[in-house]
């Protein structure tokens, strides 16, 4: 369990350390549950979990001024959970949903209190003209969030571990049922909230195309994908000659 | 032919200009943008750390400019990570320009940085974290779902080969045109082309995704007896994935209303555990 707690830590930390290395989406829920399961040595339930969390948290990603719940706790939390209890994929959320909330509170508090502190020391340095200090007031800010979060997820997997499957026996079967049937329309949300995004009226029908390929068709999101791609070619490609056409249209009436 | 050349590292000699090692350290340094983000002015310790390789060497005897740019450096900053490194490249001209004429408007450098961080930001958030990431995560986690572990290894390699390129070509043209970048990008067009074809594909596999990833399986029989089917049934007869495609209808009207997402996904849990709870008193 100590051994263990200890690798959770540096799951976590690699996690929170995303950003750190490129944005990459090293702290996604599918590749934080997939850690777990390696440590926890059940990597096929770890994938499966992650799965389940990614598409809850699909939507959830750093945009502008706004910060999303903290999926690193929750996916890692999640995913411990339904590996030594052995429950389905599924009932990760009925945990992880909240321990990703309240890490996040945490989290907001640091972003707010103790950055902005080391930003206005940075502002400092900066009037002296000293680079490495200004460097330094990064790295502090690297160190200060980094260490207390991944104790944080790593201290609950120990003391939390052998109390919450108490806890979430006692909760009655209606409660967890719910929730599992809020899992399975929690990825409309994420879905919803990018189609949004991208969404106007030149490429709308395209939403209805990829959905109309896997519903009649069965078609794997691969095979969409790909699809997608020769059909934005063709389209690219006879763009450029259609411009050309009416070009030479033009030249023939005049 | 000589003396020519002679002249020109003179020349160079006297100017002061990044190397390929500089930019190679504005490259690796610009990875570490988002990490010490902060609600006060967001990405700005991160996006000084990563200009700082370059104002370091190009200052180095004038401590005037040096300190004006270190403070340029912790302004406000928000722009999606990947597409940082084109202002980064473009802040780094105008720098490398700054050091070596005495005449330079300094206040250049950041009319030029405020004005093209909110359209970066627009383009690269809809076009990375949107669509790059929404076609890896949709492909690995329908890998995913069966247990192959080979999907969070697709996962990243899908999403970091093209982001990291994107951070290499930004920063590589960034630099070379400088502020010229986006009149020539506008010229072009192909900007506008760019996120056309994103956005189709993006879309394409967000469609895909609803028929497979989103299931409600409403637990009411129709009918009774040998002849009980259920509700599902019904719904799929008129169209396959009818029920997904109206869920994920009514959580694009919601978001459309401007309702919160963290109040639709309350909102969402509550009603179900509600129904489940009135459905176990029966």
């Amino acid at each position: 369990m100590l051994v263990q707690s200890i690798f959770i830590f540096f799951i976590a930390a690699l996690g929170y350390l995303n950003s750190f290395f490129g944005s990459s989406n090293l702290g996604r829920p599918l590749i934080m549950s997939t850690l777990v399961g390696l440590v926890l040595g059940d990597i096929r339930t770890g994938v499966m979990v992650g799965a389940t969390l990614e598409l809850v948290w699909l939507g959830v990603f750093p945009i502008g001024a706004s910060n999303p719940p903290d999926y690193v706790s929750g996916s890692v939390i999640g995913a411990a959970y339904v590996i030594t209890t052995g429950t389905d994929a599924a009932s990760a959320c009925v945990l992880a949903i909240p321990v990703a909330t309240l890490v996040q509170l945490f989290w907001d508090f640091l972003m707010m209190s103790a950055i902005p502190l080391l930003a206005a020391r940075a502002d400092h340095y900066a009037e002296e003209g000293n680079a490495k200090k200004v460097d330094w007031m990064h790295y502090w800010a690297i160190i200060i969030q980094t260490v207390p979060l991944a104790l944080i997820v790593s201290c609950g997997y120990y003391f939390g571990m052998p109390v919450i499957e108490q806890v979430i026996q006692a909760i009655p079967a209606w409660i967890t049922d719910g929730i599992a049937y809020a899992t399975g329309i929690i990825p409309a949300i994420g879905l919803a909230m990018i189609a949004r995004m991208l969404i106007n009226k030149k490429v709308a029908c395209f939403l209805f195309f990829g959905f109309l390929l896997a519903a009649y068709f069965n078609l794997s999101i691969i095979g969409i994908a790909c699809i997608a791609c020769v059909m934005v070619a063709i389209l690219m490609l006879n763009q450029n000659q259609t411009v050309r056409e009416e070009a030479v249209d033009d030249d023939n009436e005049f | 032919m000589t003396t020519n050349s002679n002249v020109h590292t003179e020349q160079n000699g006297g100017m002061k200009k990044l190397s390929q090692k500089d930019l190679r350290r504005i490259y690796w340094r610009s990875c570490q943008l988002d990490v010490s983000w902060n609600y006060e002015r967001q990405q700005n310790l991160g996006y000084s750390y990563a200009i700082s390789a370059a104002v370091d060497k190009l200052h180095k005897d004038n401590p005037e400019k040096k300190k004006n740019a270190l403070k340029r450096g912790l302004e406000f900053m928000a722009i999606t990570p990947q597409l940082s490194t084109l202002l980064l490249g473009i802040n780094a001209a105008m720098e490398e320009e700054n050091a070596n004429n005495p005449n330079f408007d300094e206040n250049a450098i950041n009319s030029v940085k405020t004005s093209l961080m909110g359209p970066l930001a627009g383009i690269g958030d809809s076009l990375i974290p949107g669509t790059l990431r929404i076609i890896a995560a949709g492909i690995a986690i329908s890998l995913a779902m069966s247990g192959n572990i080979m999907a969070p290894i697709l996962y990243l390699l899908i999403f970091n080969i093209p982001a990291f390129l994107i951070r290499y070509f930004c920063l590589k043209y960034g630099y070379k045109f400088g502020t010229s970048f986006l009149t020539t990008v506008e010229k072009t067009g192909i900007m506008d082309k760019v996120s056309y074809g994103a956005s189709i594909v993006g879309l394409m596999v967000i469609g895909g995704m609803i028929a497979s990833q989103i299931w409600l399986d409403l637990p009411i029989m129709v009918g009774s007896g040998d002849f009980a089917t259920p509700l599902t049934d019904y719904f799929d007869q008129i169209m396959p994935c009818l029920i997904p495609l109206g869920c994920f209808g009514g959580m694009y009207y919601l978001l459309g209303r401007k309702v919160k997402t963290t109040t639709i996904l309350i909102g969402l849990i509550i009603v179900c555990v509600a129904v489940c709870g009135i459905a176990a008193l029966f």
